[in-house]
């Protein structure tokens, strides 16, 4: 079969069954963000530990792009030094998606990101 | 089914294959409206109530010729009832501002239904943050009807209702209200009450009638009835224009200036501060004929046709969870729904690759979408220059979102 040239396996594999998923009991990242496109919401915990990101979890409603997205950047950021995710790029998550987004969809795939930015300020 | 009317809209015709679904948001401009504005400014641009030459005069034929035009359309009595203003939602808060703000006190109440826009709702809560008015929201029912009598039972002293403010047909749900039947029973209970209506949605589906309705105040937009953007009225009754407050002050709304004084003009010149949209009135009045020449018999059979078939097609779609009454009786041709767990914009992403245009997310209907109990919606909403065969395309299309997402 044909894969869709945007809702690629990837993507649904991690729609269906996102990583990650749910919430961190005491958070030091403790942080929600709202997609200014669509309204949807995302909350972001996650735990510190010598200068390293050992826990994180998102929840929240989205679409396929935010959460596979959300699923995909959660994974790349687990035990990442918090220095290090500082200076991560919006190329750098996207790049996370086997297809490039369209403008129009950037702030459903940054949403995880646009939120942990603000969790680590 | 054959439709007649596509062929006026010029859009159609440099996108042959776009079906637009979103008409609730704004509709399509036929060739008449957009003529009527760009005639205004190759043969009469100067500016209007101004100059004592010709042409001058001509252009304040045409934009108080489109007062008594919007007059005749919505049965006021008087043209200087028409103000115009730069959408529903200035209307609506000229209405806060110019009228209310002056006449509610601290615990006074404006009655809403949570079937509301955005626009009938936030100028409100800005009331009530400001000066301490309540606010109640009449419910919805399981029919996604208004259940207006809940407000007979919610424990108000009814003396303290001054504003009730409804919407004359929702925006997603489609439902009309039967305003007719309403207006006079909340008037009664409520004998202090004004009441609004917000008839953006209403005024190019059914035929409205201010005198026959008992109301206030009626606002609209002129962009969803066929006319150009950033143009919007508001009727009120005489008596109350001339006891509101005009919110913005400056040239065109004075009769008489001192170093110490200006002397407000008459209403409507009184909320018409500075030089208004003079082509997006002309094209206004362009909408208004384009309407007149269909008529509304025309209008609501064609409604009726569209309402029963997309209920029949969309119906038949698994999965798919309908907002709106099934029936397809005292209805806009407004379907909004959800199919399965699938988010409304990967949805709507995969409508759009075949051109079909509709809407995702909560349509500026915040309090609606919590009194339902769920985050986004799509919404399909229909027009003149539909046909059953845009049905067949948006069907379709969710059938492909379905396959694509193995739902």
């Amino acid at each position: 079969m044909t894969q869709d040239p945007l809702y690629r396996e990837i993507i649904l594999e991690h729609w269906q069954n996102p990583q990650n998923y749910g919430r961190i009991r005491n958070p030091d990242i403790d942080v929600s963000q709202v997609n200014p496109t669509c309204g949807d919401k995302i909350r972001l915990t996650g735990k510190i530990k010598n200068g390293k990101l050992t826990e994180v979890a998102f929840e929240g409603e989205g679409c396929a792009i935010s959460k596979a997205s959300a699923s995909l950047f959660t994974q790349q950021i687990k035990n990442m030094s918090v220095a290090k995710i500082k200076k991560l790029k919006n190329e750098d998550v996207l790049k996370n998606l086997p297809v490039s987004i369209t403008p129009a969809r950037h702030n459903c795939a940054l949403l995880c990101f646009n939120a942990l930015r603000k969790g680590l300020k | 089914m054959k439709n007649n009317f596509k062929k006026d809209f010029p859009i159609f015709k440099n996108h042959p294959k776009l079906t637009y679904l979103d008409n609730a948001a704004t509709t399509q401009k036929p060739k008449l409206v957009i003529d009527a504005v760009t005639n205004f400014y190759s043969n009469y641009n100067s500016n209007v109530h101004r100059g004592v030459y010709d042409l001058s005069f001509k252009a304040t034929e045409i934009y108080e010729g489109v007062r008594v035009k919007v007059a005749n359309f919505i049965n006021a009595k008087d043209s200087a009832e028409i103000v115009f203003t730069g959408n529903t939602t200035e209307a609506i808060n000229l209405v806060a501002w110019g009228y209310a703000k002056k006449n509610l006190k601290r615990g006074d109440v404006v009655i809403l239904s949570e079937m509301e826009h955005n626009s009938n709702i936030v100028p409100w809560i800005r009331l009530k943050e400001e000066f301490g008015i309540k606010i109640f929201y009449l419910p919805i029912d399981k029919n996604f009807e208004l259940d207006y009598e809940a407000l007979f039972n919610a424990g108000l002293d009814l003396k303290k209702v001054k504003i009730i403010s409804l919407t004359q047909a929702s925006n997603v749900l489609g439902t009309i209200n039967p305003l007719e039947k309403i207006i006079p029973v909340l008037k009664k209970k409520c004998s202090n009450a004004k009441f609004l209506i917000d008839a953006a949605q209403s005024v190019v589906h059914i035929k409205v009638d201010v005198q026959k309705l008992g109301c206030d105040f009626l606002v609209f937009s002129a962009h969803k009835i066929y006319g150009p953007s950033g143009i919007g009225v508001l009727w009120a009754k005489q008596e109350l224009l001339e006891e509101m407050e005009p919110i913005f002050s400056g040239g065109n709304m004075v009769e008489k200036v001192t170093k110490e004084k200006a002397i407000f003009a008459p209403p409507p010149a009184k909320f018409e501060a500075g030089t208004g949209k003079m082509e997006a009135v002309a094209g206004l009045g362009a909408a208004i004929d384009y309407i007149n020449s269909i008529g509304f018999k025309k209008i609501i059979s064609l409604d009726q046709e569209l309402t029963e078939y997309g209920l029949k097609t969309l119906n038949k779609i698994k999965g798919i969870q309908i907002y709106g009454s099934n029936k397809s009786k005292n209805r806009l041709p407004i379907f909004t729904f959800n199919i399965l767990r699938l988010h409304p914009h990967d949805v709507s992403e995969i409508l759009n690759r075949n051109q079909i245009c509709v809407r995702a997310g909560h349509h500026c209907t915040h309090v609606l979408h919590q009194a339902l109990g769920i985050s986004g919606t799509l919404r399909a909403s229909l027009s003149v220059y539909n046909s059953t065969k845009d049905i067949d395309e948006l069907a379709k299309g969710i059938e492909e979102a379905k396959n694509i997402f193995k739902v």
